[in-house]
């Protein structure tokens, strides 16, 4: 899958695992801070996003800490998913 | 002038034992309730440690007289084997137990959704319906309780997450300081289910190891189960019965910060404390001791302690009775307020377990070991929820 | 404790003047389902992604209230069930995914107290806050609360309510249970034509209380509750909880009963209605708004806009509140049976 692909489908997976109501992939900017943004996530988000790589892309990450590293933006995710996906 | 409100009887079951004397006697000895489970059914008792009581559902069921009924949950079970508990404790006779001058206030989380595969089935439309499918109300238990013991006064369920019992204790007080009832029994029922553990796991709050109240290093709560009720009498209706102690007070806030968070700067425990403190006529120094909230999260024991340096600047000797019972959710404010009577009527305050390396950031630490013969004129016991429920309560010793 | 202002979100068009005006929705189904506002003006979109239908309603209802009666007190809400459709959407979670790495979302948003609690954070309160679940009793225990509360401050307002969400899976349950019909009827035929069971509704009916009198219409003088299936002591339970209050059992003319269609239990509401012997105005309040555990609150919404001006019942026949007092009687089940007893003030 291409990175551009890859990056839209991760932003459908975002909208319907956090339930962004009137959001549309092209809405969020790949380089959007996700957190502290206009997006508005926060701890619970980070935990449905460490859960949304789990089911989709085999992804464990551990603890919500470890998860603020990578859970930055979507360039960020998309580069952890392609480095690290076990489906 | 309200009307004085005492309490006449205790009891409880939880993983410390299956009465108020066994439960007693491991607190004196600093032996914890947590451990593994032997009796629930999860994935997760093969990796997280669990504060379980010490008996199966058909064990239960033996005890408590005429509690066959194929609908009682677990939750009905524990809940009954307490209330009979406190009822004989304060000597109630029938007739006072069925007037409807005595009221019974309940509370619980899980309710009647302990067997979260039943429910599954029931709610999905699969297969016949199990002997549960009338059982899942919050208020089951209260009903079943109700109908068992032939109540015919005011009955009450409550569920403000983790402080659902200590709120059951003070709409009890202000029941009785209203005229409203003379006597009423008090408590709450939560035993170890599927749909909490996998909450509260999902939430990763959930620690791999006991629960470490306090601790510098301390990475989360411990789940366990209990139910513990307590009878509640007006002064004037208790003459010549053991007072165990008088509820003095009670304050209830909301944190207004987070649905599932306490506030940095502790607004809602600070607000609960001091209106506690109001509501008793007290000074903070005039608390000999406080039974904490004291989870084993990050989030509530730094957000407890700020609260303690707000109200009381160093608080007095302090514990968490949840390093002994885990943390039993919509029990945790009337076991705890059952364990804070303990320490008022016996002088003692029961050692705060697995706290090795207290928190560096603050110069106080919870007692961590037994300590005897501390008069306790007045204690406090905190119990903070999910939705930002707070509430602390007062008890003072009966002279 | 005065009633000083009230809104629902209810299967019909209470919102607005609609269900004043005697433009009701009349629809055989086998579920009164609520007719939900455009959220967008009073929830951020950031909060409502999150909301199950019990905490929307709860909002949707009783922000609107608590911004216009600016500080309040105390905030309690009764609910049998709070979210269950989250509940249950995490409770399929754990089996389907066996335990799994799951989200807490859905586990937050079931407890009970999300709506008092979400309620708070929105208005910033950090007032009193409760939840009572005693099932059919939860509202008149949350009255009850109020009461209280209002004898302990000397000039306090509260925001007191109820909230019952509708979910596949409770109806499932419930219809399990034996609690409702296996053919649906309209509304407007419900209590009409008795059968077992009844038909499933949902709704969120909201208050502000004082002990301020100021424009208040309407004075809540008690509520009682008996927990019993035998006829007689539900009765005995009336009459003791008139005389406990002093009010002649011929001097409450205006009824709201929580009639639901069920045979098998109608005739707690025939008998409480013989013990009333000078009753000229009745109101079956579930014909509006379907049978769910806290739906009284809904009965205590028709008596208040009954106060101010009359309503229309399914035949077009203005309904009116007669004399000073009035009783709302509901049951569950014919187990759990609640008494609020109301007096116009003007």
């Amino acid at each position: 899958m291409s990175n551009e692909s890859l990056k839209l489908e991760f932003k459908e997976h975002l909208i319907n695992y956090l339930n962004l109501l009137d959001t549309t992939p092209e809405q969020i900017n790949d380089d959007e801070a996700l957190f502290g943004g206009d997006l508005g996530l926060d701890s619970i988000d980070s935990v449905e996003l460490i859960v949304l790589l789990d089911r989709e892309y085999g992804i464990k990450i551990k603890n919500p800490q470890e998860g603020r590293q990578i859970l930055v933006d979507v360039n960020t995710i998309v580069a952890y998913i392609e480095a690290n996906r076990t489906k | 002038m309200k009307r004085k409100v005492v309490v006449t009887g205790m009891g409880v079951i939880s993983s410390l034992g299956n009465n108020l004397n066994e439960n007693h006697q491991s607190l004196r000895n600093a032996l914890s309730g947590i451990g593994k489970a032997d009796f629930f059914e999860s994935a997760y008792v093969a990796t997280l440690p669990f504060a379980e009581i010490n008996a199966s559902d058909e064990q239960l069921r033996i005890k408590v007289p005429n509690a066959a009924n194929p609908s009682y949950t677990r939750t009905t079970l524990i809940a009954l084997h307490a209330v009979l508990e406190a009822i004989q404790d304060a000597q109630l006779t029938t007739e006072q137990l069925q007037s409807n001058r005595t009221a019974f206030i309940s509370s619980s989380t899980v309710g009647g959704m302990c067997y979260t595969d039943s429910l599954y089935n029931d709610a999905n439309d699969n297969g016949n319906p199990s002997p549960y499918v009338t059982s899942y109300e919050g208020s089951d238990h209260t009903v079943r309780i109700a109908l068992y013991f032939g109540l015919t006064g005011y009955t009450d369920t409550i569920n403000t997450a983790c402080s659902s019992s200590a709120n059951a204790i003070m709409q009890g007080m202000r029941l009785i300081q209203t005229g409203r009832a003379d006597r009423v029994i008090v408590g709450g029922a939560d035993c170890l289910a599927k749909y909490t553990v996998n909450g509260f796991n999902a939430l990763r709050i959930l620690s791999e190891s006991p629960c470490k109240p306090f601790d510098q290093n301390r990475d989360g709560l411990t789940l366990g189960e209990a139910a513990a009720y307590l009878v509640l009498e007006a002064e004037e209706c208790s003459i010549g019965k053991r007072k165990w102690a008088e509820v003095s007070g009670a304050g209830n806030a909301n944190d207004a910060y987070h649905p599932s968070a306490t506030s940095d700067d502790a607004r809602g425990p600070v607000l609960a404390m001091t209106r506690a403190l109001d509501n008793a006529g007290l000074r903070p120094d005039q608390i000999a001791y406080i039974n904490a909230h004291g989870t084993g999260t990050e989030n509530n024991d730094r957000t407890e302690c700020v609260g303690f340096q707000r109200v009381f600047g160093t608080p007095p000797a302090f514990n968490s009775t949840k390093s002994y019972t885990g943390h039993t959710l919509g029990a945790a404010g009337s076991l705890e307020a059952v364990f804070t009577i303990l320490s008022i009527a016996n002088q003692e305050v029961y050692a705060s377990l697995n706290c090795e390396h207290p928190q560096a950031e603050f110069a106080f630490q919870p007692a961590r070991s037994h300590i005897q013969v501390l008069p306790i004129a007045h204690a406090m016991s905190n119990s903070f929820g999910f939705g930002g429920n707070c509430t602390s309560l007062i008890f003072s010793a009966c002279s | 404790m005065f009633v000083k202002a009230a809104k629902a979100i209810s299967p019909q068009y209470t919102l607005d003047d609609r269900f004043l005006n005697g433009e009701f929705v009349d629809e055989v189904s086998p579920v009164y389902r609520a007719i939900e506002p455009d959220y967008s003006p009073l929830i951020p979109a950031g909060l409502l992604r999150r909301m199950g239908k019990a905490v929307r309603i709860g909002i949707g209802a009783g922000l609107p209230l608590l911004q216009e009666a600016g500080k309040v007190d105390g905030i309690i809400l009764g609910t049998a069930n709070g979210g269950l459709e989250d509940c249950v959407k995490f409770l399929n979670q754990i089996v389907e995914y066996d335990e799994g790495v799951l989200t807490p979302t859905n586990f937050v948003q079931s407890t009970p107290n999300a709506v008092a609690g979400q309620l708070a954070l929105m208005s910033e309160n950090t007032g009193y806050n409760s939840t009572h679940v005693n099932g059919s009793l939860s509202f008149e225990n949350s009255l009850i609360d109020a009461a209280m509360l209002l004898e302990e401050k000397q000039q306090a307002t509260i925001l007191v309510g109820a909230i019952e969400e509708f979910s596949q899976y409770n109806y499932t349950i419930d219809k399990h249970a034996g609690r409702f019909r296996e053919i649906p009827v309209s509304n407007s035929q419900l209590t009409k034509r008795l059968e077992p069971g009844s038909i499933c509704g949902e709704g969120s009916s909201m208050f502000i209380v004082s002990n301020d009198a100021t424009d208040a219409q309407v004075e809540i003088i008690d509520v009682a509750q008996v927990t019993s299936e035998d006829e007689k002591e539900v009765e005995a339970t009336l009459i003791d909880f008139l005389i406990r209050n002093q009010v002649p059992a011929d001097e409450v003319k205006t009824v709201a009963l929580g009639r639901n269609g069920d045979a098998r239990t109608d005739h707690f509401y025939t008998a409480i209605s013989n013990r009333l012997t000078s009753i000229e105005s009745t109101i079956c309040f579930k014909a509006y708004c379907g049978e769910y555990r806290t739906a009284a609150a809904f009965g205590l919404y028709t008596l208040f806009q009954l106060s101010k001006h009359p309503l229309l019942d399914w035949n077009g026949n203005q309904l009116h509140f007669i004399g000073n007092y009035a009783l709302v009687y509901n049951h569950f089940d014919g187990i759990r049976h609640g008494y609020i007893l109301v007096k116009k003030l003007r």
